[in-house]
């Protein structure tokens, strides 16, 4: 079930009866949902839900799907389109970094690539590094940073060149809960700058802190779309906190993916 | 201890389980060794195999006396267990000007003129003197057909062969020219003595054993005589021409050019292979898809890796060369633009077949596996490791030398190298078509395993 927003404009993203599977395996089931500029939205789900597949569609890196991707009501199609990925930034689940260049190198090639160059090149590394609180140690080498550190550096490269929509994908796995404070503040920092940001999390506590309005994703399937509260009340739990409304929307039973 | 055993084990277990997992890096890790084996077999077979141990050279001739003596000389020729002469005796026959060509393009290394009056001279009780045009740093060629050449001399002089190359053998060991006469007598006596010292053998062979006591060979004399093997390679008199590139450095060496060509091509396709492996480590390391998902143009990302492994085999050779050049003196220099234009030829095609084997292959085990088997294959089969330009192969054998990236690039190296060519040379411009056209081939196809496994087609 889904409910899109209604607005006058065209939402940022259309995601509208994306289906995709991997060899024998359904991952999506004509998922559907939009996404308005300026929001932060989340994609909770238990493991094996579809979360970092819906991702991967929306970021390029699967061409193959069923269904259609809109950006601002115009045919959106990443795998194909080096343009239509000009408007994404991607923070992937796994650490993507070269550990044997320094934080400030990292930057430059990355940066590079999504076509900063010279001046703003300088200019969106320095604002990187002070997002991700490395200004300090932005000349060592990776593979010498915490845990955390990465982390962080990790966002920092997908929001370099100030994307229209940044996508998230599980960022703050394994992270100490000092980092992922930062992380949540430069979350919110990007926010106040506008920024749209998708952010996929099985965790409630950070969904319920950070996004505006929340996609509950089961086998494959949106099965709730709304804020914390009116998935609640689609619950039919009005005034549950997350994590129950969560029970009980996707049930007691174990995920193994 | 039990603790120690029990873990142990269950540690095997798991590497054991780990190992099986990845079932193409296995069958891989099987057929390597025997792949190796066969491939070694088999060039060893076609090289040595058929011919006692002994691997034979090429000689060509050309016939301008064509009398029946110089026709029983080519005859023996043919037989000797050391020599291939070409042309085939149902090939067309070449001249002096077209064994001259064959010199100079490296297709021949020795080729035997037999002058007008060969057939008159041997008649005359006289060794006939020959004319060979050669390439002088081919040694070990030149031994081989020194016995050759004794062989179908003795066949051709008949009986007459004995004393005339005995009597040369004492010219050469020291004794005057003046004394030839007295020569002919010694060596005719000598002769006699020796059918005589036969005649008493083979009687012996006919009484029984009991009989023949006491009647041991006397013992090898030990005391320092005559060089005997350059009289040997001396008995037939040769009128030697030789044909070498006069900037050819006197110690270099053909087989001392061939190993550094052959070694360096060898590790650069190791030193390649590693660099190109270094894809399949981003998308391990989780750094490849993130660059999949930038606006930048996916196919770049490949290029950038040939780029780069072309960048570090240029300063790989750069290395090496310098290394050959101050050590073994093989004047690299002597003509840098076609080195150059060699070098990048040879770059390209071992760093496209790099990348082909790195979009292949869907772990560094399987990209380890499939590289080392073609490697050494190609180094084998493409002369590498030895000369195979000198080894008379099969069609099918042929075939498949010629159908490696080795075979080409020592072929352009050994023109460079060995024989002088500049880059405009029709061989050097058909060995670098030919490495190119390896290059686009299997840069075509490394561009669609990529694009199938890496840029999205299917899931990563």
């Amino acid at each position: 079930m889904t409910t899109p927003t209604v607005a006058s404009t065209p939402a940022l993203l259309t995601v509208k009866n994306l289906s995709f599977r991997y060899k024998q395996q359904v991952a999506l089931r004509e998922v559907n949902f939009e996404i308005d500029s300026g929001e932060i939205f989340g994609l909770l789900g238990p493991n094996g839900a579809g979360k970092t597949t819906t991702i991967s569609c929306v970021a390029g890196l699967l061409g193959q799907y069923g269904g259609e991707l809109a950006f601002r009501g115009s045919s959106f199609r990443p795998f194909e389109s080096s343009g239509d990925r000009q408007h994404l930034g991607v923070v992937p689940q796994d650490l993507a970094l070269y550990e044997d260049l320094t934080a400030r190198e990292n930057l430059e090639f990355f940066g590079g690539l999504v076509g900063l160059r010279a001046g703003d090149l300088g200019q969106a590394i320095q604002s990187a590094l002070i997002l991700a609180g490395l200004v300090e140690r932005a000349d060592d080498r990776v593979k010498t940073y915490s845990g955390g550190m990465k982390r962080r550096l990790n966002l920092a490269i997908g929001q370099l060149h100030r994307p229209d929509l940044l996508l998230l994908d599980e960022p703050t796995a394994g992270v100490d809960p000092q980092s992922r404070n930062h992380l949540f503040e430069a979350l919110e920092r990007l926010r106040q700058e506008g920024r749209t940001i998708v952010y996929t999390t099985h965790y409630m506590e950070e969904a319920q802190r950070l996004c505006d309005r929340i996609a509950i994703m089961d086998r494959g399937r949106v099965i709730a779309v709304g804020t914390a509260s009116q998935l609640a009340d689609q619950a039919g739990i009005p005034g549950a906190d997350l994590e129950r409304v969560f029970l009980e929307l996707t049930g007691r039973s174990l995920r193994d993916g | 201890m039990s603790s120690l055993l029990a873990t142990s084990i269950q540690v095997a277990k798991k590497d054991l389980r780990l190992y099986f997992r990845d079932r193409t890096g296995v069958i891989l890790g099987f057929l390597l060794p025997i792949g190796l084996v066969g491939v070694f077999g088999f060039v060893n077979k076609m090289a040595f195999g058929s011919e006692g141990g002994l691997s034979r050279s090429t000689l060509w001739y050309v016939d301008e006396d064509e009398s029946e003596k110089s026709q029983q000389f080519l005859a023996s020729l043919r037989t000797a267990n050391t020599l291939r002469l070409r042309p085939r005796s149902d090939d067309p026959a070449e001249t002096r000007e077209t064994l001259e060509d064959k010199l100079h393009d490296g297709e021949a290394h020795h080729c035997l003129i037999i002058p007008a009056g060969f057939g008159a001279s041997l008649a005359g009780g006289k060794l006939p003197p020959l004319q060979m045009l050669r390439d002088p740093g081919r040694d070990l060629e030149g031994q081989m057909i020194s016995i050759g050449l004794l062989q179908g001399l003795f066949a051709a002089a008949g009986t007459d062969s004995s004393h005339l190359l005995t009597a040369r053998a004492l010219q050469l060991a020291g004794l005057p020219e003046a004394w030839n006469d007295r020569i002919q007598q010694v060596s005719r006596g000598f002769q006699t003595s020796v059918e005589l010292l036969f005649q008493e053998a083979e009687e012996a062979d006919r009484r029984p054993p009991s009989q023949n006591q006491g009647a041991e060979p006397p013992e090898q004399s030990t005391s320092s005589g005559p060089d005997f093997l350059s009289i040997m390679n001396g008995l037939v008199p040769v009128d030697y021409t030789d044909f070498a590139p006069p900037e050819r450095p006197k110690m270099l060496s053909y087989f001392l050019a061939q190993s550094v060509s052959g070694i360096g091509v060898m590790m650069l396709m190791f030193g390649l292979i590693a660099c190109a492996s270094m894809l399949i480590k981003e998308r391990e390391d989780g750094t490849l898809p993130r660059l999949m998902v930038s606006p930048a143009p996916r196919d770049a990302y490949l290029w950038g890796k040939f780029l780069f492994a072309l960048i570090i085999g240029a300063a790989q050779l750069v290395v090496l060369f310098a290394f050959g050049n101050l050590v073994f003196d093989v004047d690299v220099l002597r003509d840098p633009i076609t080195l150059g234009v060699v070098s990048l030829a040879v770059l390209v095609a071992v760093t496209a077949f790099g990348m082909l084997v790195a979009a292949w292959a869907s772990t560094i085990k399987q990209a380890e596996g499939v590289s080392t088997l073609v490697i050494l294959t190609m180094s084998a089969l493409g002369g590498a490791w030895y000369p195979i330009q000198t080894i008379d192969l099969p069609p099918l054998a042929s075939l498949a030398t010629h159908s490696t990236i080795t075979y080409w690039a020592m072929t352009a190296y050994q023109g460079l190298f060995w024989h002088g060519k500049p880059w405009t040379d029709p061989v050097m411009l058909r060995s670098m078509a030919v490495l190119l056209g390896f290059a686009v081939v299997a840069s075509i196809a490394a561009v669609w395993f990529y694009r199938r496994r890496y840029a999205g087609r299917r899931p990563a």
